[in-house]
């Protein structure tokens, strides 16, 4: 069908681009607040940002945000995976996938009271289990989701064909599924990463004596309110976070042939 | 034998084990708990509805009223954004730009929604860039005081977060239907904006819903933005469980959290009764069709 590109389409676009434009607009000032002098028209600085490695608990935090944030990315995306071939091989896919979905349908604060009281009662106390435990729930969702697209693109047909060359399970899953599938694998990984980094309320709730940057953020604002270093420690996160999505659109766009849409068995 | 039976059914389990054990098991457990009773600082086991009587009596019900009229409003609110833009990208440009302006939306829902509501706060504070650019283009004289620490900042932070995430849903049932359908509307001699209400609207309701309810739940449990947009006092339902659990009155933050979980639950089961599932997620879980 010829697209006709008439004036209600080109302000179509300009709607959407407005609207792209208030959503993208907060992730601004902190950028800015970040590099503003203590005492106005100095130099732009980057002192608040060398300020941060001066502070002890905060140092510890960073540490303890990358090592949830790998714990999380592998355990989310494997669980994903799992669930994805649940959601093929089991008899009640609707059931699978609304069970993996449903921590999205529920408020951060009930579900980290929720695990918070489970906890407790388990009397299990190790922090970063706990940490790790919560954001893995919250990630998941979304891993499998991206997980399930990437397989929904894959024809089982070839594994069929991988069965009747005399292929096991895992050697036709290795060989020929998971590099069809790779794309959706790596966006999982780098979804659940950035879910972790960005996580607060369910991890403020469990989270014990470990401090990850999110909760720290959080903690210094209730107590001493904003600061400079404050902000920039939300431009990195800010930063990381674009960086992360551009990494996987570049890697993804580069490696994949499910992410360019194309259906290899040509449709 | 068992090691075959374990290789095909352990993997698919384990996220179903995960999902069960600290998904499912802790909600339970929050509408257990929310009948127990505290004996000091120990909660002990029990049933009484001490804790939904605290709730409803107390000023509290006001915070209910509150939040899920600021529910209504932020998810009505961000149909209305969220509906065209799925449908522009869903009907109106190629599946490549599609894709790509949603992942746009993407990027700003991923960074933390704390980080943005903080945000927010200057830019519709006294000094901050909206009442400047209003100040300065001569439409206002002094600072609108109501844009920071009132309801419609409340409501700016929600509809910004939940409203990108809206659009997913609303352009996965959107971009199922069948255009054969819309054609034979359109050839059966329906000006657009009856093959619009009559056809196209009817067949996306499993999305608007799915959205709906997601940004519903989302804003009635909210307990950041309200403290940090709406003002000193300022509380929705989350800060209500939040606040219960700092006084450590365990019972009472589970009976608010279960209020919660009940209108998800309600709303969900509606959802699942009144919609084909297979009609929504029919892309995604029907693969090569």
């Amino acid at each position: 069908m010829p697209r006709r590109r008439s004036a209600t389409w080109f302000v179509s676009w300009c709607g959407l681009i407005a609207v792209l434009f208030v959503i993208y607009l907060p992730l601004v000032p902190p950028i800015l607040f970040s590099v503003t002098p203590a005492e106005p028209g100095g130099m732009l600085t980057l002192q608040w940002y060398l300020a941060l490695w001066r502070d002890p608990v905060l140092v510890s935090a960073i540490g303890t945000s990358l090592e949830v944030g790998i714990v999380v990315a592998a355990a989310a995306t494997i669980l994903g995976l799992g669930a994805a071939m649940a959601i093929r091989s089991l008899r009640v896919p609707r059931f699978v996938l609304a069970l993996m979905l449903l921590p999205l349908f529920v408020p951060g604060v009930s579900m980290g009271l929720a695990t918070a009281l489970f906890f407790r009662l388990a009397g299990f106390e190790v922090s970063f289990a706990k940490i790790a435990i919560v954001q893995t729930a919250w990630a998941l969702p979304f891993a499998t989701l991206i997980v399930v697209t990437a397989m929904s693109t894959f024809d089982p047909v070839y594994l069929e064909a991988a069965y009747v060359s005399g292929a096991g399970r895992w050697r036709a899953f290795v060989d020929v599924e998971l590099p069809l599938i790779r794309s959706g694998i790596s966006g999982a990984a780098t979804f659940s990463l950035i879910l972790s980094f960005n996580e607060t309320i369910r991890t403020a709730v469990v989270q014990g004596p470990l401090n990850t940057v999110q909760t720290y953020i959080w903690s210094t604002y209730k107590q001493v309110g904003l600061s400079p270093a404050l902000y920039a420690l939300m431009s990195l996160l800010i930063l990381l976070t674009v960086a992360l999505v551009a990494a996987f659109v570049v890697g993804g766009a580069r490696t994949s042939p499910a992410a360019s849409g194309v259906n290899p068995r040509g449709r | 034998m068992l090691r075959r039976l374990l290789a095909r059914w352990a993997f698919p389990a384990l996220p179903i084990g995960f999902a069960v054990v600290f998904v499912v098991l802790p909600l339970a457990l929050t509408i257990a708990v929310s009948f127990w009773t505290r004996v000091g600082l120990v909660v002990r086991p029990a049933f009484t509805f001490t804790s939904y009587e605290a709730f409803f009596a107390g000023a509290r019900l006001l915070v209910f009223e509150r939040s899920f009229l600021a529910s209504i409003e932020a998810t009505v609110l961000g149909l209305l954004l969220a509906y065209p833009i799925a449908y522009f990208l869903a009907f109106k440009v190629s599946p490549r730009a599609a894709r790509t302006v949603l992942l746009l939306f993407t990027v700003p829902f991923l960074v933390n929604y704390i980080i943005r509501a903080f945000a927010w706060t200057w830019l519709l504070g006294r000094t901050g860039l909206i009442n400047t650019l209003l100040m300065a283009s001569g439409l206002t004289n002094e600072p609108l005081d109501w844009l920071l620490y009132s309801d419609v900042a409340v409501l700016i932070g929600l509809v910004t977060s939940y409203m990108p995430f809206m659009i997913f849903p609303l352009w996965l049932s959107l971009s199922g239907i069948d255009r054969r359908l819309i054609q034979a509307s359109w050839m059966l001699g329906a000006p657009p904006a009856r093959t619009f209400l009559r056809v196209t609207l009817p067949l996306s309701l499993p999305g608007v819903f799915a959205a709906s309810i997601f940004a519903f739940v989302g804003c009635f449990g909210e307990s950041a933005i309200p403290v940090i947009m709406g003002g000193v006092g300022y509380q929705m339902m989350g800060n209500s469980i939040a606040s219960a659990m700092d006084v450590l009155n365990y019972p009472l933050a589970a009976a608010i959290s279960t209020v919660v979980l009940a209108a998800m639950m309600s709303l969900l089961l509606v959802w699942y009764l009144a919609f084909d599932a297979r009609a929504f997620l029919g892309m995604i879980l029907r693969p090569g069709k």
